[in-house]
């Protein structure tokens, strides 16, 4: 984690020292909202890590004849801060484009992308109702809905588990998530015996253990992320929950899968063909791979592909002579529709989302392992 | 730039008449109250409720949001009338946890943490305040006449009723004045007021959510009184300004890690309080002593 | 057996409250400073005894021994430098409140800057429960909180109604000016009540940071019931925050098999409020409001 926000540090020094020293014409500035502190600051360092790799790649290709640097602004994970963040971003440093994360911040920021007329993308947030923030709002990642609908007949048909409870956090995401459940698990063979929320701040789960050891469920599909899913899973087992749990991407987080008591936990994710050949995933995952020791995930992945996705954008415009501006920017995208990303090809629906092939991973605490591959 | 500034500057206006309403209780009447977010926040959610349902037009937003916020502060007003010092202080943070669990959970109504987005620009006569500016003039607009009810109600009658009843409540009884109605018509105005900040706060940002009501908000705004200057007119605005520019400084800061910025600004206001309260008890425009309040008595 | 199950989480989580609430309960009858940033007391003793358990790899009693120190330390310094100040000018209680919610705030950002702000705790197999009987799990954590929370607070009782010092307290809370006069110094006398009401913080740290874990925000909660079961006990009296201390463990979570997990902190203060309009004084308290 430190050297996350070394490397992070390093890159905004970097960029800001560079931007400020060669004041090209060409240089393009874009933002990144993510939470940097608070309980959810360990988000903003891996999807920081996914984005200052693409913008080094960026600027190594010359994609865009000028300095692409990238601006962070500190959104906490909290949809105030974020706002405050974003205008920030639009009306000071004036950037056409803004990576945005957490689905309650996304929400936050919409109404001023689209009367700004800024791009902003998400990569990490998958709360079904961010397909519906207007055009200037896209989606990198496959929404929650896909993800519940992925897992369901999985836990239902190959592990036997029917009979669901589900801990969801009570804002948009938790209840996006159990709305699809109630939809997809009856027609699966499943069952939703209890659906307890928590709030978002809480720290104590005894009670609700207690309440969960009730219900007597095979299978406890959690629906929270940060720091309190950790929680979740650490006091669940602590008071002799021992069933097998399930969540989706959230838990693809290091300290998630560092946790022993998570052990064994199933969870969805994109599936990103590490192992293909083709240059962009390759280059991504070597470089990746030298600079952290480690493999990357999922949401590093998404973040790497906005930022990517830019670069792609703004070199078509600069091409054609165009300045690069939020609306220009989505006349490309709609023009353009796929795009050679990490992980394959990449289509955009016109309503700014993208539908990927999903994966089952389970958590061994040696790393992971994917126990069912895309294609269902 | 200059976008930033007017942005700064209409949540200074915003904040201000928030901290001008919550003095008019505390430095006048004595009633310390840590929930004055909550009638922030029934204001806003009044507000946007009324613009995305029926009409945007501030002509029937403000009124509808301070008849809300007003008849809820009475809730409020029932302890005042009970308890003072501490144990009141109690009864307002049981009150603004309350409200905060109620804005998240009322979904149909708030929205949940989800919060309401796409709140409809303020519409006057037709006329949609969309840009900067004009809101800014609009801000100030309420600002001012916030500040003329609360300066010409502290210098009539009634205002020196709430200076009795804070200096001391039983001569105030002795003397024929009908304490508990004066009481609760101080806490429904500064309620009442307070709803026009949120109703405004609703309108520029064009979407509200519970964050922004919480305690952390409503101690934020009993440091800009005190800071500034209980029982004094310019000292809640001196206090705005002051609390408001401090974070702003430090996002400038660039030679900061980024990552640990919120957390430095954080740092920041709790020193400014504590050694504002040190060094400077009566606030910044108070004559520097504070005033001893009947509090002290045990 | 829920509701069995319930009821012994909320004893646990009550003996812990208990424990944090005497201590503030003490501080602010005997002084009347409204000490906010006990929750920060609680959050040091926490994080230290974390720091050298699991990142340093000290023995847990010098642990122990040093989160205690820092405790007592922080109480101390914050009286000294930070309260007494403000008391000589006669400050009012709320710039002491003020201030004191400065020192959380300012506490609560530095344990987010060297620890991170995730939630870590210490890892111990007494966290770990067993099934007692079919469908009741208690962890032994549990068993020794409530021990620890019964232990202390008789020895508290006995130190204020045996020893000099202790009365010396009591006497404080009820007329310093007579405390004055008897010779003794009620300055020295608030440095003692902070070092031991910063005491009682530590063993709930401890128990808290080994059990359900922490994070840099747990002092603003813990901070808030303190508050409600001091009040609700009654201000000045000890065994009111005691008491008032389980019972909202209790209410916590046994509202748990009624309503929704949101409302826990909300029904807290339901109580807290209803009593304040109706019972002021709380359960035991003498002082009632004017």
């Amino acid at each position: 984690m430190i050297k996350f926000s070394k490397a992070i540090t390093a890159g905004v020094l970097a960029c800001t020292l560079a931007a400020s020293a060669a004041a090209h014409a060409a240089d393009v500035t874009i933002g990144a909202l993510f939470p940097l502190s608070g309980p959810n600051g360990s988000y903003g360092d891996i999807f920081g890590s996914g984005v200052n790799l693409a913008v080094e790649h960026i600027n190594a290709d010359n994609l865009l004849g000028g300095k692409l640097s990238i601006q962070y602004e500190d959104s906490q994970a909290l949809p105030q801060a974020g706002v405050i963040g974003m205008n920030k971003l639009v009306n000071v440093q004036k950037v056409p484009y803004v990576l945005s994360a957490f689905t309650g911040v996304s929400k936050a920021i919409s109404t001023i992308a689209t009367r700004t007329k800024t791009v902003a993308v998400n990569g990490g947030g998958v709360g079904p109702d961010l397909a519906e923030l207007g055009q200037y709002f896209w989606n990198m990642i496959p929404l929650a809905n896909y993800e519940v609908r992925a897992i369901i007949p999985y836990l239902v048909n190959e592990r036997k588990m029917k009979n669901f409870v589900l801990v969801y956090v009570d804002d948009p995401l938790g209840q996006a998530i159990k709305k699809e459940m109630e939809a997809a698990l009856p027609t699966a063979g499943g069952k939703l015996l209890e659906a307890l929320s928590v709030p978002a701040t809480a720290q104590q789960f005894g009670g609700i253990a207690a309440r969960v050891r009730a219900a007597n469920p095979d299978v406890i599909y959690v629906a929270s992320y940060g720091s309190q899913q950790s929680q979740i899973v650490k006091q669940f087992r602590d008071n002799g929950i021992k069933q097998q749990f399930a969540s989706y991407t959230a838990f693809s987080i290091p300290q998630i899968n560092a946790q022993s008591e998570a052990v064994g936990s199933l969870y969805t994710s994109q599936d990103i063909g590490w192992e293909s050949q083709d240059s962009v995933t390759k280059r991504f995952v070597d470089d990746y791979k030298k600079k952290y020791n480690r493999m990357p995930t999922a949401y590093i992945a998404n973040y790497y592909n906005c930022v990517r996705l830019f670069g792609l954008l703004a070199q078509q415009l600069i091409k054609k002579g165009l300045p690069v501006t939020g609306e220009n920017l989505l006349k490309q995208r709609l023009e353009t529709k796929t795009f050679d990303m990490v992980g394959g090809q990449v289509v955009f629906a016109e309503n700014g989302t993208v539908s990927m092939p999903i994966q089952i991973n389970e958590i061994d605490g040696r790393g992971g392992k994917v126990v069912r591959a895309a294609g269902k | 730039m200059l976008a930033y500034i007017l942005n700064l500057a209409t949540l200074i206006c915003i904040n201000a008449v928030l901290a001008i309403t919550l003095n008019f209780i505390m430095g006048y009447a004595g009633i310390f109250s840590i929930a004055h977010a909550i009638f922030f926040g029934v204001g806003a959610y009044t507000a946007a409720y009324v613009a995305l349902h029926a009409s945007a037009s501030i002509f029937l937003v403000i009124p509808v949001a301070m008849l809300v916020a007003g008849a809820l502060s009475l809730v409020l007003a029932l302890p005042a009338l009970r308890v003072r010092g501490e144990y009141f202080v109690a009864a307002s943070l049981g009150l603004q946890v309350l409200g905060v669990t109620v804005f998240s959970e009322w979904k149909s109504v708030t929205g949940g943490l989800g919060g309401m987005i796409g709140i409809p620009p303020a519409d006057i006569f037709g006329f949609a305040v969309t840009d900067p500016v004009q809101f800014l003039l609009l801000a100030i607009c309420c600002l001012i006449p916030v500040l003329l009810i609360t300066s010409v109600l502290l210098r009539s009658s009634f205002g020196r009723n709430l200076k009795a009843i804070r200096d001391s409540e039983s001569a105030a009884h002795a003397f024929g004045k009908n304490v508990a109605i004066i009481k609760t018509m101080s806490v429904v105005i500064s309620a009442m007021l307070a709803a026009v900040a949120g109703a405004l706060y609703a309108f520029y940002m064009g979407f509200i959510n519970v964050e922004s009501f919480m305690l952390d908000t409503s101690v934020l705004l009993m440091a800009m009184v005190i800071i500034g200057g209980t029982g004094t007119l310019l000292g809640p605005i001196v206090g705005t300004v002051l609390l408001m520019l401090l974070p702003g400084i430090f996002s400038y800061m660039t030679f900061l890690p980024q990552t640990e910025i919120g957390s430095i600004q954080q740092i920041a206001y709790g020193l400014a309080m504590v050694l504002l309260m040190i060094y400077r008890p009566g606030g910044i425009v108070g004559s520097g002593k504070p005033r001893i309040t009947k509090e002290k008595a045990a | 057996m829920l509701l069995l199950q319930l009821l012994i989480n909320g004893v646990q989580v009550g003996a812990l409250y208990a424990l944090i609430a005497v201590g503030f309960s003490l501080i602010f009858g005997s002084t009347r400073i409204f000490h906010f940033a006990h929750g920060s007391a609680f959050t040091i003793a926490a994080y230290v005894f974390y720091d050298l358990v699991s990142i340093e790899q000290i023995h847990w009693l010098i642990a122990v021994l040093g989160a205690s120190v820092a405790a007592v330390l922080f109480g101390l310094v914050l009286n000294r430098f930070v309260y007494v100040p403000i008391q000589k000018h006669e400050g009012s209680f709320f710039t002491v409140f003020v201030a004191s919610f400065g020192v959380g705030i300012i506490v609560q950002n530095l344990c987010g800057m060297l620890f991170g702000r995730a939630f870590v705790a210490v890892n111990s197999p007494l966290s770990q429960s067993m099934e007692l009987l079919p469908g009741l799990y208690v962890a032994p954590l549990s068993g020794i909180a409530i021990i620890i929370a019964v232990v202390f607070f008789v020895g508290l009782q006995l130190f204020l109604s045996r020893t000099h010092t202790g009365m010396a307290m009591r006497a404080l809370s009820e007329n310093p000016e007579l405390v004055r006069a008897y010779g003794l110094s009620p300055r020295r006398l608030s440095m003692t009540v902070f070092a031991l009401g910063s005491f009682l913080a530590v063993p709930a740290a401890l128990l808290s940071a080994a059990g359900s874990g922490l994070n840099p925000a747990i002092g603003h909660h813990v901070m808030l019931i303190s508050l409600a079961a001091t009040i609700v006990g009654g201000v000045g009296s000890l065994r009111g925050a005691a008491c008032a201390g389980v019972l909202l463990g209790l209410a916590e979570n046994l509202s748990l098999a009624w309503f929704e997990p949101q409302w826990s902190e909300a029904i807290t203060f339901i109580v807290l409020f209803l009593f304040i309009l109706f019972r002021p004084s709380g359960f035991f308290g003498r002082v009632t409001a004017s």
